[in-house]
């Protein structure tokens, strides 16, 4: 029946199966063979099968895990806290500090014209804006970024009214000084980024890591309560420690807002720098801004202008021909000159500020006077290339390298178009550009013995925990001219400060040392009628320790002297600051020389220049209280008798100190020294009752209370300690 | 009792143990996809397992009840098993409760029953006993009566409709014809006329809108397998969505419980279409292949069976249980793997489901049956 063909077929057929020859098999031969081809046939589908799988799970299997994990998980950024900026000795400048936001999951928001509406009324905020969020295509949507903790608690008592809407605590940028050195810190946006200042400069260090929340979540978006979380923690920003000193930069703040008010200047500056390191102590700026709400400023104010702008020096430059020509051995502080009220440099009369000249006087002398026509002779005799020589090597031209943004290189001509007309303008401060840091920069390096120090504002970072990342160390750039120079210099300028233009400067037991500056603003390609009045120097003159600069740029007063208008703020903050520093008062030169030489105070006419002049010519400095153009009040009273030099404070009509019911309003004491207070107190008709020593902490009654004349004032001071 | 001695000296042990390996490996894995989805379980994340176990057993009572029959019992009351089979499709036309569009469900008290599940039993026992009976199977009209004998209940159940099992039905159809000695040739014709028809007819409506028997949305289920990406929010989505469940298993899997897709909802269905995906994401390419090789086990002892048959009719029975476990094993697993296109059909013992698991016993209990019976001296 079956041919050989059909018997191997049944065979293999068997193999197939599986069937041992012996069994039985009674069902068809077709049924039987088919049986075997259809194991075969599908064996070969289930390795398709298994083909499929193996590309699947071994192939993309990684691709598809990932696309799980992409489906399931929802990263949410953690920020990480952004590192704080402190002053010197620890106190907080900028902080990061949480605050409370609304954030929504628009998915799990059932009833969203219920929730806007309760939202609304919970955050005063217009129902339809909300509405309008709840209806967003995405996981988080902030509702409001910043609410208050009263807020936040009544979204918390209504969840369960508000499905989807959750509070959440947000890292946000704080000023706690609100407007102090503002101009340094510069400003950190929404997200909290440095978008200017140190708080851009430095971002990357005070930015910090952002850690991830990683949730999962359901296929309707909804969060899985139970569902794996990974929590990755966000590495904090570290802190920015800063050479600044708050309180030196309050007390710098304060005398210029008063510099400002008195001037009606359009912008002022005090600097003030340790000449012994470079360490920036005080930067104060105005106008200002407020960083936390800088939009409400112009633009404009946020300019740190202390080095990015560049002006004309004026007689404030002296200063450095005066170091070129002794160092140069060209002159002495003997030897004399003759200033008949000009000097002729090729075809052209340069002439001296005061009119007819300063005639025969020592250098010394033609220091005090700030006489243009000797200056000018002396970089004459002194060379292009010498004079350049020095100026180079005190900085000028060439950016500082402070550790701050927007640095301007200010501007020293070309060697080659330098003609004696010129080279004998510079001797006196004009014809060259600088900026107010490069100028406090080179005058440290003669309150340093010469060797000139790169100015910086961090000194330290550290890390979120505390500990020290970076600490940077004083750099000194080079040695500009020898210590014996440098100290010949500062006894000139302290004379500057004794019996000179600086006059206005001086400060009772303190050897104070600088120089005076009036510039003229050109504009248009000529000199206009504005002025930049200026003083700068240091104290103590024979182991300086603070090096400071005071700026008016177009004081709208009639006298628009440096010497009467920068020196006043100069001795202000520089006596408040030696106090603070715990630098003892001890006899200045000059003044052990004129021991007795007392000046009575002379009873003021009612008009400011009037006084001014009266004063002037008395020997006696000012400081305005108020504003206005009416004198109506003074102290010291007049026929007191007072060292040469002290301030008398002139009360304008703009603040009156008495009402007409014989009450005076008690003034904000805090940071000022006990003479200081009592000197206003007594200038306001109240007594002083003082407890502690120096500087003021706490009083009573509070600023502002309004008190009878003859009341007394407690007032608490504490030293202040640098630790 | 002497007949049941010489029973269990003849029975398929390896044909059980697969079967009793699947099962327990269903039971675990449906309890896996089931127990963190209370809207499923009611709260009790044993409720599926629990199901699942209870219809095992019944249906394990009911291969045991089985075996004391001889499968040439059901010869005999060959007319009387197809029309109770077209009396419950058409009770359940009547009286069914309606479920997701489709009247597929008797209710008996807590019990579900679904006729079209037990069609395919009564169907391939009528079948075998009607392609046995016949001379010849070589000529092209041979075949009408037997598609007669399908097309009848066929129709019936796409009326409720469940396209799923009429799918399964023709696939059993065209296995047991195979195997009684149809011609492949003409087969082959009838499937090609078919698919001709179909495409001809799709095309038709599409561009003369000649109405076409199935809804767009069931065409795009059907396609949709070919580009998911394309379908992503529609039909396309649970292929994406099991391939992605598939493939995230990689080599060893996820492990047991750890499958995410399904617990969180991505992967619809995923206790019952769509559990191979689970089990992919849980056990990976090894379990898939243990996987399929049970299966692939399970079918080479039923042909085995159907080969040492001892007559046709046991043989086709053989070839009918075969050709369901196999076309449901197919299109379940290349439906979630992207071959397949989406249809209904639960995988074999795994898919949670009371009168599947039930019928699938059963069918194991005719294997058991015709094996236990094949040697004619025996009676």
């Amino acid at each position: 029946m079956f041919g050989i063909y059909e018997k191997r077929r049944s065979i293999t057929c068997r193999i197939l199966i599986g069937v041992g020859v012996n069994s039985v098999a009674q069902t068809s031969i077709t049924a039987r063979r088919r049986a075997a081809v259809l194991l075969l046939g599908l064996t070969a589908v289930f390795l398709l099968l298994g083909l499929r799988l193996f590309y699947l799970q071994i192939i993309a299997g990684n691709r598809f895990q990932q696309e799980a994990l992409d489906q399931r998980y929802r990263r949410i950024a953690v920020d990480p806290k952004r590192g704080a900026i402190l002053d010197r000795n620890g106190r907080k400048l900028a902080i990061s500090v949480h605050s409370d936001g609304v954030i929504c999951n628009p998915r799990e928001v059932t009833d969203p014209d219920a929730v806007a509406q309760l939202l609304g009324s919970i955050l005063q905020t217009e129902t339809a804006a909300i509405r309008k969020l709840l209806d967003k295509q995405a996981m988080y949507v902030w509702i409001k970024r910043r609410i208050t903790p009263e807020q936040a608690d009544q979204i918390r008592q209504n969840l369960s009214r508000l499905p989807g809407i959750s509070v959440t605590v947000r890292s946000e940028r704080s000023y706690p000084k609100e407007m102090l050195a503002a101009h340094l810190l510069g400003i950190a946006g929404i997200d909290n980024q440095g978008l200017e200042g140190l708080e851009k400069y430095y971002d990357e260090i005070l930015r910090g890591t952002p850690g991830s929340d990683m949730a999962e979540f359901d296929t309707s978006g909804l969060h899985i309560p139970g569902g794996e979380k990974t929590y990755t923690p966000p590495i904090d920003g570290s802190n920015i420690v800063l050479t600044i000193d708050e309180f030196l930069q309050a007390m710098s703040e304060r005398e210029l807002d008063k510099a400002m008010q008195d001037t009606s200047s359009r912008r002022g500056l005090i600097l003030m720098m340790d000449p012994r390191t470079g360490e920036i102590l005080a930067s104060a700026l105005r106008p200002a801004f407020d960083p936390t709400n800088y939009n409400d400023f112009p633009s404009e104010n946020r300019r740190n202008f202390m080095l990015t702008d560049q002006y004309e020096p004026g007689s404030t430059f002296k200063v450095f021909t005066t170091a070129a020509a002794i160092e140069e051995g060209a002159v002495t502080p003997e030897t004399t000159f003759f200033d008949p009220g000009f000097i002729r440099v090729e075809d052209r009369n340069i002439h001296c500020w005061k009119a007819g000249g300063h005639g025969s006087q020592t250098f010394t002398e033609a220091v005090e006077n700030s006489c243009n026509p000797v200056f000018a002779s002396l970089s004459l005799k002194l060379g292009v290339d010498s004079f350049y020589r020095y100026l180079e090597a005190f900085g000028f031209g060439k950016t500082t390298g402070i550790d701050f943004p927007g640095e301007a290189r200010g501007q020293l001509m070309n060697k080659k178009y330098v003609g004696p007309v010129e080279l004998a303008n510079i001797g006196f401060g004009q014809g060259i550009s600088v900026t107010p840091l490069q100028m406090l920069t080179a005058v440290c390096a003669i309150a340093n013995d010469g060797l000139l120090m790169q100015p910086y504002l961090i000194k330290e970072i550290h890390n979120p925990d505390g500990t020290v990342h970076t600490k940077n160390e004083p750099k000194a750039v080079r040695q500009v001219i020898s210590e014996k120079t440098a100290a010949t210099v500062r006894t000139l300028l302290e004379s500057v400060v004794v019996n000179g233009s600086g006059n206005r400067a001086y400060l009772e037991g303190y050897r104070v040392a600088g120089k005076t500056g009036t510039a003229q603003k050109p504009k248009g390609g000529r000199y206009g009628e504005e002025r930049i009045a200026s003083f700068v120097g240091f104290a103590p003159a024979d182991d300086p320790c603070i090096a400071m600069i005071v700026i008016l740029d177009e004081p709208q007063t009639p006298i628009k002297y440096g010497g009467v208008l920068a020196g006043p703020v100069f001795g202000a903050v520089m006596h408040d600051a030696l106090r603070y520093l715990q630098v003892l008062p001890r006899t200045a030169i000059g003044q052990s020389d004129t021991p007795g030489k007392n000046v009575t105070v002379p009873k003021l006419p009612g008009n400011l220049g009037d006084a001014q002049a009266a004063l002037a010519k008395s020997g006696l400095s000012w400081r305005l209280i108020g504003s206005g153009g009416i004198v109506t009040d003074q102290f010291p009273k007049s026929g007191a008798a007072v060292k040469p030099g002290t301030q008398v404070l002139l009360y304008f009509s703009g603040r009156e100190k008495m009402d007409g019911k014989g009450f005076v309003e008690v003034p904000d004491f805090s940071g000022l020294g006990v003479s200081e207070v009592n000197a206003r107190l007594k200038a306001l008709g109240l007594v002083l009752s003082a407890t502690g020593g120096g500087t003021a902490h706490a009083q009573h009654p509070a600023a502002g209370t309004r008190l009878p004349i003859g009341a007394r004032v407690q007032v608490s001071f504490r030293p202040q300690i640098n630790d | 009792m002497r007949v049941d001695r010489r029973l269990l000296k003849n029975l398929d042990w390896a044909l059980i143990a697969i079967t009793l390996i699947l099962i327990a490996t269903g039971v675990v894995i449906v309890y896996s996809a089931t127990r963190a989805n209370p809207a499923l379980t009611g709260g009790n994340p044993f409720a599926y397992a629990r199901k699942q176990i209870i219809a095992a057993i019944i249906g394990i009572a009911m291969v045991i009840g089985l075996m004391t029959f001889d499968y040439h019992l059901s010869e005999r009351g060959y007319y009387a098993l197809y029309f109770l089979n077209l009396l419950l499709l058409i009770a359940v036309l009547l009286f069914g409760k309606e479920v997701n569009g489709a009247k597929s469900w008797f209710h008996i008290g807590p019990l579900g029953i679904q006729p079209s599940e037990f069609a395919k039993i009564f169907l391939i026992l009528t079948l075998a006993r009607h392609l046995s009976q016949k001379d010849s199977l070589s000529s092209f009209f041979d075949l009408i009566s037997a598609f007669v004998h399908i097309g009848v209940p066929l129709l019936l159940i796409l009326l409720q409709p469940d396209l799923g099992t009429a799918m399964v039905l023709v696939a059993i159809l065209f296995g047991m014809l195979y195997l009684a000695g149809a011609r492949p040739k003409h087969l082959g014709v009838i499937v090609l006329s078919v698919v001709a028809i179909v495409v001809v007819w799709a095309l038709l409506s599409a561009f003369f809108g000649v109405p076409f028997p199935l809804k767009s949305y069931q065409i795009a289920r059907l396609t949709a397998f070919v580009n998911p990406q394309k379908y992503y929010d529609g039909a396309g989505y649970n292929v994406i969505q099991s391939m992605t469940a598939v493939g995230s298993g990689r080599f060893l899997g996820k492990g047991l419980f750890n499958s995410t897709q399904g617990r969180l909802g991505f992967l619809p269905e995923h206790h019952t279409d769509f559990i191979f995906a689970i089990f992919g994401e849980e056990f990976g390419f090894l379990g898939c292949f243990l996987l399929l090789l049970g299966y692939l086990l399970l079918i080479w002892r039923g042909l085995k069976i159907a080969y040492q048959a001892k007559d046709l009719y046991g043989s086709l029975i053989a070839g009918g249980v075969v050709s369901m476990f196999l076309f449901h094993v197919l299109v379940n697993v290349g439906m979630n793997i992207g071959i397949m296109p989406i249809t209904g059909i639960p995988l074999p013992f795994i898919s949670a489901g009371g009168s599947s698991m039930m019928v699938n016993l059963v069918g194991v209990g005719l294997l058991l049956n015709v094996w236990s019976r094949r040697l004619k001296i025996m009676f």
